[in-house]
């Protein structure tokens, strides 16, 4: 079966830093594979493994992404080859935007099973990408995907919902985002991290797509601020450990939190 | 142009503080709040009282998901225009939003926690980064499709005899469909953070499993429950995923929350804000958790915390 996953190469969210002027920087920050989406590459490596077929990694964003050090750590996580769609429009692309710029990627790969997503991206986590990619490209698409088989040309889900876990069951082709405890992730061995390089990759731009980003947008964003943070007393106490002991179940007892 | 704000989720509790928002921007629009509201008659009430002026109502079989009103509100959307479509976050909804917004050609805000109207324009606030920054956003074309979670929005004060216009809708069958196998009880959940009291949670800072041994009896000892930040649940895999807190986790808000080798990650204190006394030990003195901790205790947790189970077994 031809699986195609998509995943998004973010700023690591932990290289946020907010300037004295209140503004969000991600200067010097490291580009790297969006944590939830590592699951939807192992699902889609681990489905290939099973029922023969191949993994083509699928991503869309500004430069940053036709790093080499990014192409081989996708590509050292199992899939067989790599198609990116390389244009910086797409940073400040909104969801529909995304969705339309991956949806045209996959007609242009061609024939698919299923597409697969993670829960949500890293940075802005709107878990809206893969829902609005699998309706343009008119299959069956669903989320909170917490396990999958492939069944006799089907597929069978269990959708952990609010209440219950749905048993789900499509045909072929179909789009899942799975959710971040659908797997564990392996890491890429050595010989992956060797034979990674050697894999074909292709770049295209939204030119080549056809694609004219502008004509999707729906939403301006106005302003990025950090959260109003709620005051703390921030009181540190240091010192030996039973006496500060004592001293933090003084002021706990005071809140009457004890 | 409509000035309709339309409201969907299949729960009838959020529904009622989604149109607590609707109401709000109709208000502020000079617009009407209209509720969509598939199956059963005695919900076309619900929404009344909830405070629709409109409700639009289908027809839809049994076994019928929620999602599988897409084509059904879909033709409804281009047929009525209204100016805004609000979708309670559930998995469904989300799910129904998202394929909504394709069909439409829209994006979709996500969880907004705030709007506002300037000058006759949209404003929604909404969490970007796990709750590591705030985003504003306005539509630029209708309808602005938004999703808001529970307990976000307040609902109005139900009108008991309150009611309106119904509008009839034809259910149109769905172009895809998942069929429904069965449906299994979730698995049991260990611990219900969102409504405990008082929480302990270990962070990266604990260097083995055997030592959370250590965490669920001050826990004990505390009348707490035991949370978990991130790599400890997902990752290092030596507790389930129900405790941890923080971004796709749980959120919460006791009365105590205590950190223990905790660092402060913006993915994990998003989920601790709303705590009313913050506590933290951290052998960092450095460590962003002081910053938003009402006390800290700078020092090592292998020497604080069996001090502090001491202390506390000898206060009983």
């Amino acid at each position: 079966m031809n699986i195609i996953v998509c995943y998004k190469f973010v700023p690591d969210p932990e290289d946020m830093q907010v300037k004295p002027d209140g503004k969000i920087s991600f200067e010097g920050a490291e580009w790297i594979i969006s944590d939830y989406d590592l699951m939807a590459i192992e699902t889609a490596v681990r489905l290939v493994e099973a029922h023969g077929g191949k993994v083509t990694a699928l991503s869309a964003g500004p430069q940053p992404l036709s790093s080499s050090k990014g192409k081989k750590d996708v590509l050292s996580r199992g899939p067989d080859e790599l198609v990116l769609v390389v244009d910086d429009a797409m940073q400040t692309a909104d969801t529909h935007q995304t969705a339309q710029a991956l949806a045209a990627a996959i007609r242009k790969i061609g024939e698919f099973d299923l597409v697969v997503f993670g829960e949500g991206s890293a940075d802005l986590y709107f878990q809206q990408v893969g829902l609005q990619v699998g309706e343009l490209l008119g299959v069956p698409v669903v989320n909170a995907v917490s396990k999958v088989s492939v069944e006799d040309g089907r597929v069978v889900v269990e959708r952990s919902t609010e209440e219950d876990v749905q048993v789900l069951e499509s045909s072929l082709p179909a789009a899942l985002a799975v959710t971040t405890d659908i797997c564990q992730p392996r890491l890429p061995s050595m010989k992956e991290i060797l034979k990674a390089g050697k894999k074909p990759v292709t770049e295209w731009s939204l030119a080549d797509l056809g694609l004219d980003l502008q004509a999707f947008r729906s939403t301006e964003v106005l302003a990025v601020r950090p959260p109003e943070q709620v005051e703390r007393k921030r009181i540190k106490i240091t010192g030996e450990a039973d006496q500060a002991v004592q001293q933090l179940l003084n002021y706990l007892s005071k809140e009457g939190v004890l | 142009m409509s000035k309709e704000i339309w409201v969907f989720s299949e729960k009838e509790t959020l529904q009622g503080e989604l149109l607590g928002a609707a109401r709000f921007l109709a208000g502020q629009l000079g617009g009407k709040t209209a509720a969509l509201v598939g199956g059963e008659a005695a919900r076309q009430e619900a929404a009344f009282r909830q405070g629709a002026d409109t409700v639009y109502f289908w027809q839809a079989a049994e076994g019928v998901q929620p999602e599988d009103c897409l084509a059904t509100l879909v033709q409804a959307a281009r047929q009525y225009q209204p100016a805004v479509v609000l979708i309670g976050a559930t998995w469904s909804g989300k799910a129904l939003a998202g394929r909504l917004a394709a069909v439409l050609g829209r994006s979709v805000i996500t969880d907004v926690k705030k709007f506002q109207v300037q000058n006759g324009e949209i404003e929604a606030t909404h969490l970007i980064l796990g709750g590591g920054a705030v985003r504003v956003e306005k539509p630029l074309a209708q309808p602005l499709i938004a999703t808001i979670g529970l307990g976000v929005f307040e609902a109005l004060p139900p009108e008991a005899g309150r009611s309106g216009d119904v509008v009839a809708l034809d259910f149109i069958q769905p172009q895809t469909r998942w069929a429904l196998r069965e449906r299994k009880p979730k698995p049991p959940a260990s611990v219900n953070l969102a409504a405990a009291r008082k929480v302990v949670c270990p962070g990266r800072g604990v260097q083995k499993q055997e030592d959370l041994q250590m965490m669920f009896e001050l826990a004990r000892l505390l009348g707490a429950e035991v949370g978990a930040t991130r790599p400890l649940c997902e990752g290092l895999d030596w507790l389930p995923r129900e405790r941890y807190i923080g971004v796709s986790g749980a959120f919460i808000k006791p009365d105590l929350y205590l950190g223990i080798g905790v660092s402060g990650q913006v993915q994990h204190t998003v989920g601790i804000t709303e705590s009313r006394v913050v506590a933290a030990i951290n052998k960092d003195e450095e460590a962003p958790i002081f910053q938003q901790a009402d006390y800290g205790i700078v020092g090592d947790l292998y020497q604080v915390v069996p001090a502090l189970i001491r202390a506390l077994q000898a206060r009983r």
